[in-house]
């Protein structure tokens, strides 16, 4: 008997659900069901569709062309090449005929295709070389983007000479040693025309009698330091460092690449400077010293770039500007 | 270290039966018992040098094999001197399938067996439920939910069109294969490059047929003659010429390239193309009901229909050779550098006509012999008088 009830409230209950109406059945049954031939015209490709693939769901029926009829080809064709058309002169002419000049033409960018077929051809062949780290490889300035559609003169989309450049870095990686010549050929053509480190700057020389020059500026000051093996004697523009900078703080500044490296008693410094203020002079001196320092003493580098004395500091006074009463001052704002 | 007496519990026995288990033929069956005996004996000498703690002699091949004061070349060097004398030894498994000989050396229009086609997955068609039913004719079966397409009609079919690309390529027609997927990019180049045709593997960009002069119209162009040799001289007026357009079109993905198929169908080029079970066979003149999901398929099609062009090219250098052009000449061609030629003198008039009667090309009657007179004496050169016609 519970049976029989469970029953009848089930069929109660699934009555009901059928009857209430919700809507999402009714917008099932608004769709009309899917046309066998509507369904199968649809792009059902296994690659990632694009965008106008899957906006274009009907596209516009056509027929291929009709099969090629061979027979009538070779009445029109071969033989005597002057038809209706203009007549050439020359037999020479008459077997002429004009063809693409890259087998990419079709692509609208031949020669950027065929320099990505080519790289990875040559990428192909020398694959199995040794390579080295790319952060041990020789650093290249590769052309940028521009520059390649520039000399190339062709719409080149960015990712994809992205993908040229990497190949490039891959065959840069190539052990120096083992890197076929082919291979430095071939780059060379993405190669921008300076490369960094082509302009090497002249080595620092220590003169017969010892001294090494280091010129140092900041603001609109500009020293000119000779250190020479000694014993800790320092004359700037023929005084002393005591007599010339007041101030403890230029006195330090102007000795800081020794003072910094503890060698304030092993070097004497013979120093001008001219233009600019106190200060000013102090801090052009830090960059001279430090400059010649490093010519005795190359090892030196990275303490002195600790201690803040190979950078040239680029700030100088701010122009001042129409509209504003100094660089950046500007007049008392009112209201009206 | 002391190693259990595996080769005396079960060594002759496992080496044995390893060596038997393979097929071998009956001479050589000797030889491996020897040869297990060998193993055997090297196991058991190991095994007595382990356990009494001797120290085995290394195998000194050469002393700076791996070095670090060798330089990476000469490593390099030594590593390649090694490789070639080891490189023969193990066992050799011939007949076996190599990727990439499909690239590098593919079959040509009379390799093609059903064998290969299946061994390529060129039957497998796309679940039942998204037939289209106008492929029904390439249809063999259902198998697991997809469809099965007939290799014998995907052979006739590709037969076909080989025979077509061939008969193109030896009227010297432009013949382009497009296959734009990824992985496709590597069998279209080869096939175009056997056929001496084109190829493209990225985006078919719409129009470069219905609007080529913009799309097209800065890529260079180049005047040949039938020995495929280039003509200088015509820059100028290749300038002006118009944009060229593909004479058959090969596509192994037109699914993807609805676009370019409809301009070709708009500009009465026929195309080649390899149709699944899903895609539309009249949107091609010429079908390959084949699976165009399977990259290996593609290479073997694309191989077999460069090969086919690779043949047609060959015919067209042969006849070209003894002096017979397949193909219809580029009109509106001009001599370089004879612009200003007002009036032929007798001399070279003379020379035309004997050129004229020397001529291998077949000429049909007396009338358009004497056309051919009249044209040669009357038009050298200046294209750009206005022609007097009788």
């Amino acid at each position: 008997m519970a049976r029989g009830e469970l029953s009848r409230s089930l069929r109660q209950a699934l009555e009901a659900l059928r009857s209430f109406s919700r809507p999402q059945c009714h917008r099932i049954a608004r769709y009309p069901p899917r046309s066998f031939r509507s369904s199968t015209t649809r792009c059902m490709s296994t690659s990632v569709p694009r965008r106008a693939e899957l906006v274009d769901e009907t596209p516009e029926k056509f027929a291929a062309a009709p099969p090629i009829d061979f027979a009538q080809e070779d009445g029109k064709g071969s033989g005597n090449g002057a038809g209706a058309g203009k007549p050439v002169g020359k037999k020479t002419l008459r077997t002429l005929r004009v063809v693409p000049a890259s087998p990419s033409y079709f692509s609208a960018k031949p020669t950027f295709t065929d320099d990505f077929i080519n790289l990875c051809a040559l990428l192909r062949k020398v694959a199995t070389l040794p390579t080295v780290p790319p952060s041990e490889a020789p650093k290249v300035a590769w052309k940028t983007v521009d520059q390649y559609r520039i000399m190339t003169n062709e719409p080149v989309k960015t990712q994809r000479f992205h993908k040229m450049i990497h190949i490039l870095r891959r065959l840069n990686c190539i052990h120096p040693s083992l890197i076929p010549d082919e291979v430095v050929q071939a780059m060379q053509r993405y190669k921008k025309p300076n490369q960094p480190g082509d302009i090497k700057p002249n080595p620092g020389v220590i003169d017969e009698l010892g001294r090494a020059k280091g010129v140092g500026q900041r603001k609109t000051s500009s020293a000119v330091a000779w250190v020479v093996e000694g014993e800790g004697e320092v004359l700037v523009n023929g005084k002393s460092l005591a007599q010339f900078f007041g101030r403890l703080h230029d006195r330090e500044s102007a000795v800081w690449a020794l003072k910094a490296t503890q060698r304030l008693d092993k070097y004497n410094v013979w120093a001008l400077t001219t233009g600019g203020g106190v200060t000013g002079q102090a801090e052009a001196l830090t960059l001279a010293v430090a400059k010649a320092l490093l010519v005795h003493e190359p090892a030196l580098k990275p303490a002195l770039r600790r201690a803040g004395c190979i950078t040239r500091d680029p700030r100088k006074v701010e122009r001042k500007k129409p509209g504003h009463v100094k660089a950046r001052k500007m007049p008392t704002w009112v209201k009206r | 270290m002391i190693v259990r007496s595996v080769a005396l519990r079960h060594g002759r026995h496992a080496i044995a039966s390893n060596f038997l288990s393979r097929r071998f033929l009956a001479s050589q069956v000797d030889s491996i018992e020897a040869a297990a005996e060998n193993s055997i004996k090297q196991l058991q000498s190991l095994e007595t040098q382990l356990n009494s703690g001797v120290p085995i002699p290394e195998p000194s091949a050469e002393p700076d094999l791996f070095s670090r004061s060798s330089t990476v070349a000469e490593q390099y060097q030594l590593f390649k001197q090694q490789q070639k004398l080891t490189q023969t030894l193990g066992s050799d498994i011939s007949a076996h399938y190599k990727p990439h000989t499909l690239l590098s050396n593919p079959p040509s229009p009379a390799d093609v067996t059903l064998e290969l086609l299946l061994a390529a997955e060129a039957h497998q068609g796309h679940a039942t439920s998204l037939w289209n039913p106008a492929n029904a004719r390439y249809i063999h079966g259902v198998r697991q939910g997809i469809h099965i397409i007939s290799l014998d009609v995907t052979a006739a079919h590709l037969r076909r069109a080989s025979k077509v690309v061939q008969e193109v390529s030896k009227r010297g027609g432009i013949v382009l294969f497009v296959g734009t997927r990824d992985g496709q990019d590597t069998a279209v180049v080869r096939a175009a490059q056997l056929a001496k045709g084109y190829h493209l593997f990225e985006r078919w960009i719409p129009g470069s047929i219905t609007n080529g002069q913009q799309i097209l119209g800065k890529c260079a162009t180049k005047v040949m003659n039938e020995k495929d040799e280039v003509v200088p001289g015509f820059d100028e007026q290749l300038y002006e010429r118009p944009v060229l357009k593909p004479d058959l079109v090969v596509c192994v993905n037109p699914m993807e390239n609805y676009v370019l198929l409809h301009e070709c169908a708009l500009n009465n080029i026929p195309t080649i193309g390899v149709i699944d079970t899903n895609a539309d066979p009249t949107w091609v003149t010429y079908p390959i009901p084949a699976n165009d999901d399977s990259l290996r398929c593609i290479q073997v099609i694309a191989g077999v229909l460069g090969r086919a062009g690779e043949a047609g090219q060959k015919q067209r250098l042969e006849l070209a050779e003894k002096g017979q052009i397949t193909y219809r000449p580029a009109q509106g061609l001009v001599a370089p550098g004879e612009d200003d030629l007002t009036t032929a003198s007798p001399e070279v008039n003379q020379e035309i006509r004997e050129k004229v009667f020397h001529d291998t090309e077949s000429i049909v009657d007396a009338d358009e012999l004497s056309d051919k007179i009249d044209a040669d004496a009357n038009h050298e050169g200046d294209g750009r008088r206005i022609r007097v016609t009788s």
